[in-house]
């Protein structure tokens, strides 16, 4: 059976076809916590970019502002745990 | 060898007691269920426009129209709740409790869907049951249930969605549920849009476990849904977009949001931790499940709620979904307790051998959290004395209701009464009488007596609102005193329409039905007649 992770060596090398075409690719933890990490950034970058090219400028924190930006901070941080957990499949 | 054993009997009469919390309100349920059969009139504004959506499907009449001409009515939501109304239109007629039952029968199918979810994964039966039965115990789930409205259908397809899409990895039916996943997400899509949070809960499973599957379905699901989307556009001539898309973009207040979060997660506390323990737990120490992800997904429904016209419903799937991943986080900690073989610390040793009486305790704690009842009669009455809520009442904008809901306020929830009843006749003669069309704010006072439904007030708002709208016509009838009657409650209209009819029509009456004033208006040429009969 082929193993669950992705990180198999016929698939780096893929010369093993026929085990690259059928073997499943899995997400990592770690792969899981870049996305969780990119999407962490965006929620701090994101209002602020909204704001200054919707309305020309900056127009500061507000508890909006400050909610998402409390989330997205969780997520980061859930994001760098899941990064050290390396290759296990998300 | 634990370090001490819990009496059989002990955990016997606490599994009895949460089953009798769980199931009394389960028969809260039915009752109020069975009540809301027998009204004929809108319980909650908008059930009429769901069953005239039924009624115009049954017709071969698309119901998404251009709403700047009469009868300035068209739809705002997609057409499968009301598409599987129709079949039940030749037995009860145009009537609401067609579209009741349907949603009522979908709330029992989720309860159900979760309880075997939970059993299969889990074991036994208590913890199944009560996962199914609490669904059905939520404040929101009771209040909507039985309402002809499709959040809740939209609920179940979501539900068997999940139930499919999580195994699709079975070696022999792997396919077969993952084609009948992306089916119920389609279906879920179809009823209401917000189920687009599952869909992606559903698809993002897929692709942590194979990625290259998640392709292809995404790729089917993205194909077929737009595809029914395109030919659902191109029939309407175009009606479709502007309807359920362009019409749905309304304002946000993220304090409603954030109120109905404090809300949502103070009524259901105990299965909202256990949800995210199991969330957590996955996230960190085990593989993400299909359950957990749907958890975490459904939050996305309850952010929109802040949206104008949204409310505490949104958060219905977060509730099934947290039912749902509780019972399989402490099926999970049971099985893990039961099945160790290890000699392991005497606290780890103590707290699985607690584990037993644990469970039944926390579904105890859960219980009166979502109170609500009921609080007069024969039955409810001395019930009510018992739990110490007899004096409580919910006051209406004109009525007050012997009623408790740990919600606080709510507008749905409570019984009706004969003034009701009596009420609604009232309303319905007026409309019986009236000299020409009526505009009405409720479609069910147009539909029981046979006259044509004239607009769907919301949707003129939110078309308005969005600059969709031209009022010119509608106004130019209003202006024109075309209508026989027009009936307010909580003149949800645009502005100019508002205006017109506040300067060519008159209040006759005004009543009170289901807490509510309906203010009933005459055109005032009907007075101007009526004044030169008097001689004046």
């Amino acid at each position: 059976m082929p193993p669950a992770s992705n990180t198999h060596r016929s698939l780096q090398s893929c010369t093993l076809t026929w085990l690259c075409y059928n073997v499943r690719v899995m997400v990592t933890k770690r792969q899981l916590g870049i996305m969780v990490i990119v999407c962490g950034l965006l929620g701090v970058l994101g209002p602020a970019v909204v704001d200054v090219l919707g309305a020309g400028q900056w127009s500061g924190f507000g508890p909006l502002q400050l909610l998402v930006t409390g989330l997205a901070v969780v997520a980061i941080a859930v994001g760098g745990i899941l990064v050290c957990l390396g290759d296990r499949p998300a | 060898m634990p370090p001490f054993r819990i009496p059989k009997s002990l955990l016997a009469v606490l599994a009895a007691l949460v089953l009798l919390a769980y199931v009394g309100y389960l028969v809260v349920y039915v009752v109020y269920a069975v009540e809301l059969f027998q009204w004929p009139f809108d319980y909650d504004q908008g059930e009429g426009f769901e069953l005239y959506d039924a009624v115009l499907y049954s017709r071969g009449e698309w119901p998404y129209r251009d709403n700047a001409t009469y009868p300035f009515y068209a739809s705002n939501y997609p057409p499968l709740f009301h598409l599987l109304i129709v079949p039940l239109l030749p037995v009860f007629g145009s009537q609401l409790i067609a579209g009741r039952l349907v949603s009522f029968a979908a709330t029992l199918v989720t309860g159900a869907t979760i309880f075997v979810l939970v059993r299969r994964k889990a074991g036994g039966w208590f913890i199944p049951l009560v996962s199914g039965l609490a669904y059905l115990a939520s404040n929101y789930v009771y209040q909507i249930g039985p309402l002809c409205r499709m959040h809740m259908t939209m609920v179940m397809f979501e539900a068997l969605a999940i139930a499919f899409v999580s195994e699709f990895e079975d070696p022999r039916h792997g396919t077969r549920n993952l084609l009948l996943g992306l089916l119920m997400l389609v279906c879920a899509g179809y009823t209401k849009q917000m189920a687009v949070f599952t869909v992606a809960a559903a698809l993002f499973y897929v692709f942590l476990r194979d990625v290259k599957r998640a392709l292809v379905a995404g790729v089917v699901l993205a194909a077929v849904a737009g595809l029914i989307f395109w030919l659902l556009n191109v029939a309407t001539g175009g009606q479709w977009w502007i309807n359920v898309i362009q019409a749905n973009v309304n304002e946000f207040d993220y304090r409603q949001t954030v109120f109905l979060f404090g809300q949502w997660f103070r009524l259901h506390t105990v299965f909202i931790l256990l949800a995210a323990a199991y969330l957590i737990y996955e996230l960190f120490w085990d593989r993400l499940s299909a359950y957990s992800l749907w958890f975490f997904f459904s939050l996305g429904a309850g952010a929109l709620s802040g949206k104008w016209g949204a409310g505490f419903g949104y958060f219905t799937t977060a509730v099934a979904a947290a039912c749902l991943a509780s019972g399989l986080a402490l099926g999970r900690l049971l099985k893990a307790s039961s099945a160790s073989q290890r000699v392991r610390s005497r606290p780890w040793a103590t707290g699985h051998a607690l584990l037993p009486l644990l469970i039944p305790l926390l579904y105890l704690l859960q219980a009166p959290r979502m109170l609500h009842m009921p609080t007069s009669g024969p039955v409810f009455g001395p019930l009510a004395r018992a739990f110490g809520v007899s004096g409580e009442l919910v006051e209406g904008d004109c009525a007050t209701f012997q009623y408790y809901d740990a919600m606080g306020y709510t507008q749905l929830g409570h019984l009706l009464v004969a003034d009701d009843y009596a009420a609604g006749e009232e309303i319905l003669n007026y409309v019986r009488t009236s000299d020409g069309p009526v505009l009405s704010e409720e479609a069910m006072f147009s539909l029981l007596a046979g006259e044509p439904v004239v607009t769907n007030p919301t949707q003129l708002l939110n078309l308005y609102n969005n600059g969709l709208l031209d009022t010119a016509e509608i106004v130019d009838r209003i202006n024109r005193q075309e209508f026989g009657l027009v009936i307010f409650r909580a003149q949800f209209y645009p502005p100019p329409v508002l205006n017109a009819i506040g300067q060519n029509y008159q209040p006759v009456e005004h009543l009170c039905m289901n807490g509510f004033y309906y203010h009933v208006l005459w055109p005032r040429r009907r007075f101007a007649g009526i004044s030169g009969l008097s001689g004046e």
